[in-house]
């Protein structure tokens, strides 16, 4: 009744390394260095182990992990903030600009969407992760991220254009033009 | 070309909830909604498409991410080299956790008791001494100026206590004994045996009185030890400094202005002496005799007071 079995590395193991693939393709998503990715999920697995009489056999471990993933991601970004190594918001400025929702190319390469999403501000870039490829629900990102439901909502959608404009300006580097069936905004072909 | 009515307030809302229909975050009941007016609806439509591709897009992109082979046997290997938390391997639940704060609280309450009612046994002790060096010796001024000679003062402390005056004269270098006498405390039948000198400027009071059943408590409120095992306690009481001690029948005080390190060295160096004579006189020499000190910072009274009539000397 007051004591649970003694805990193995192998229990450990079987609850948290299934969610492994996930992580480590959020980390990269996030930091983008892969080296730097595989030092933050090996840190995240770390405390996680060190932690786990805390975690509840039967919630969610994937949500748990994320958690630890975005509390250490958010202690580094602190500190490189401080470092003024990076700048971690974008201008209210450019979004702002978000009003008019650019077209999207019918092709994306990857590198493309990658390059654009690096250039989406780290708050607004985690959230469009966990929602659009992660899968987590509103709930369970406001948890995760410890945000008001409402700043989930508003977070999401803000990413998301921001991430539209940013593919935009890529695809315009590059000299692709867009094409679609329809037009973005009042009209279509 | 087809023109979209864009600007229309259904269009408007409905790309406002496109975000919630791409997480499947809305109610059943505006999912249809929004699904009705998708399907009148081209530009929106082609708006939905346009999220749809990016997200999936997005995703693909991820996916390409996988974690290399050597990253799951490094965290493997730092797994097994590092200790879980929380008293190594043991998962306590919430009910342990609970119960083991609440022994804890139960023995912290106690523990606390204890040494509160230890505390207020010493002070109940000293305040003793310190009451009868007040009333006899400062408000009362029971000593004369010029030292009584000291076949008188054997004469007053009777032959029970006689054989202690030498002790105290000795025992106390740089002080003079003015008076010895047996005092009774008003409006009670104890009585104590009274040194009153004078020394270093002040006066002291060396104060006898027997225990009836009394005793200090052992343990931290030790402050010293004299010479042969004797054990040393101060207290602050009254605003005044004074020592004590305990013999088999006795307390003994050691009663001053003077500053508290000065009352623990004088009473180290009578303590001792006085206990062994005083068990030598009444009993065994068995029990341990503490020695008690209780200090007194300041005197603050009238030394002019007139003798109180209800003291009674022998």
């Amino acid at each position: 009744m007051f004591f649970r079995p003694k805990i193995h590395v192998e229990d450990f193991e079987a609850a948290a390394l299934p969610h492994l693939a996930d992580l480590y393709r959020s980390a990269c998503m996030l930091i983008r260095d892969s080296s730097e990715a595989e030092d933050l999920v090996q840190e995240v697995y770390l405390e996680a182990w060190k932690s786990f009489h805390r975690y509840e056999p039967g919630t969610n471990c994937r949500a748990w992990l994320f958690k630890i993933l975005f509390h250490r991601l958010h202690h580094l970004r602190r500190r490189l903030i401080k470092a003024s190594r990076v700048d971690a918001l974008a201008s209210p400025g450019e979004e702002d600009n978000l009003m008019a929702e650019p077209p999207v190319p019918q092709d994306i390469r990857d590198e493309d969407i990658l390059l654009a999403l690096e250039k989406v501000p780290g708050e607004f870039r985690e959230t469009v992760l966990m929602a659009d490829v992660e899968e987590f629900s509103y709930k369970e990102i406001a948890d995760t991220l410890e945000i008001p439901l409402g700043t989930v909502m508003s977070r999401l959608s803000r990413g998301r254009k921001l991430l539209r404009a940013k593919l935009a300006e890529v695809a315009r580097s590059y000299g692709i033009k867009p094409r679609e069936k329809g037009t973005g905004q009042g009209e279509s072909a | 070309m087809n023109v979209h009515n864009f600007d229309s307030k259904q269009c408007e809302r409905v790309r406002r909830q496109l975000d919630a229909y791409l997480s499947n975050e809305l109610l059943v009941e505006t999912t249809s909604e929004v699904l009705r007016h998708l399907e009148t609806c081209e530009a929106c439509s082609h708006e939905l498409d346009s999220r749809m591709r990016l997200r999936k897009a997005l995703r693909k992109a991820a996916g390409e991410r996988v974690p290399p082979e050597h990253l799951r046997e490094a965290i493997s290997r730092r797994l097994r080299s590092t200790q879980p938390g929380f008293f190594g391997e043991f998962r306590a639940t919430p009910w342990a956790v609970a119960l083991a704060g609440l022994i804890l609280a139960v023995l912290a309450a106690q523990q606390g008791f204890r040494l509160q009612r230890a505390r207020q046994l010493v002070s109940s002790v000293l305040t003793i001494g310190v009451s009868d060096h007040i009333q006899c010796a400062i408000k009362g001024h029971n000593y004369p100026e010029i030292a009584t000679p000291p076949d008188q003062l054997r004469k007053k402390l009777g032959p029970e206590y006689a054989g202690l005056l030498p002790i105290v004269q000795q025992k106390l270098p740089g002080f003079q004994v003015l008076e010895a006498h047996i005092c009774q405390v008003p409006g009670s039948s104890r009585n104590y045996v009274h040194f009153i000198t004078r020394g270093q400027g002040t006066i002291l009071s060396v104060i006898l009185t027997r225990r009836e059943g009394e005793s200090l408590p052992a343990g931290r409120f030790l402050v010293a030890r004299a010479p042969g095992g004797v054990d040393l306690y101060k207290a602050h009481l009254e605003g005044m400094n004074v020592a004590g001690f305990e013999s088999n029948e006795y307390f003994g005080f050691v009663v001053s202005d003077l500053g508290p390190g000065e009352m623990v060295r004088i009473a180290a160096g009578l303590a001792p002496a006085l206990r062994d004579a005083l068990n030598k006189g009444t009993g065994s020499e068995k029990a341990a005799i503490p020695v008690f000190l209780i200090d007194f910072v300041s005197t603050g009274f009238n030394r002019s007071i007139q003798r109180e009539k209800t003291f009674n000397f022998d």
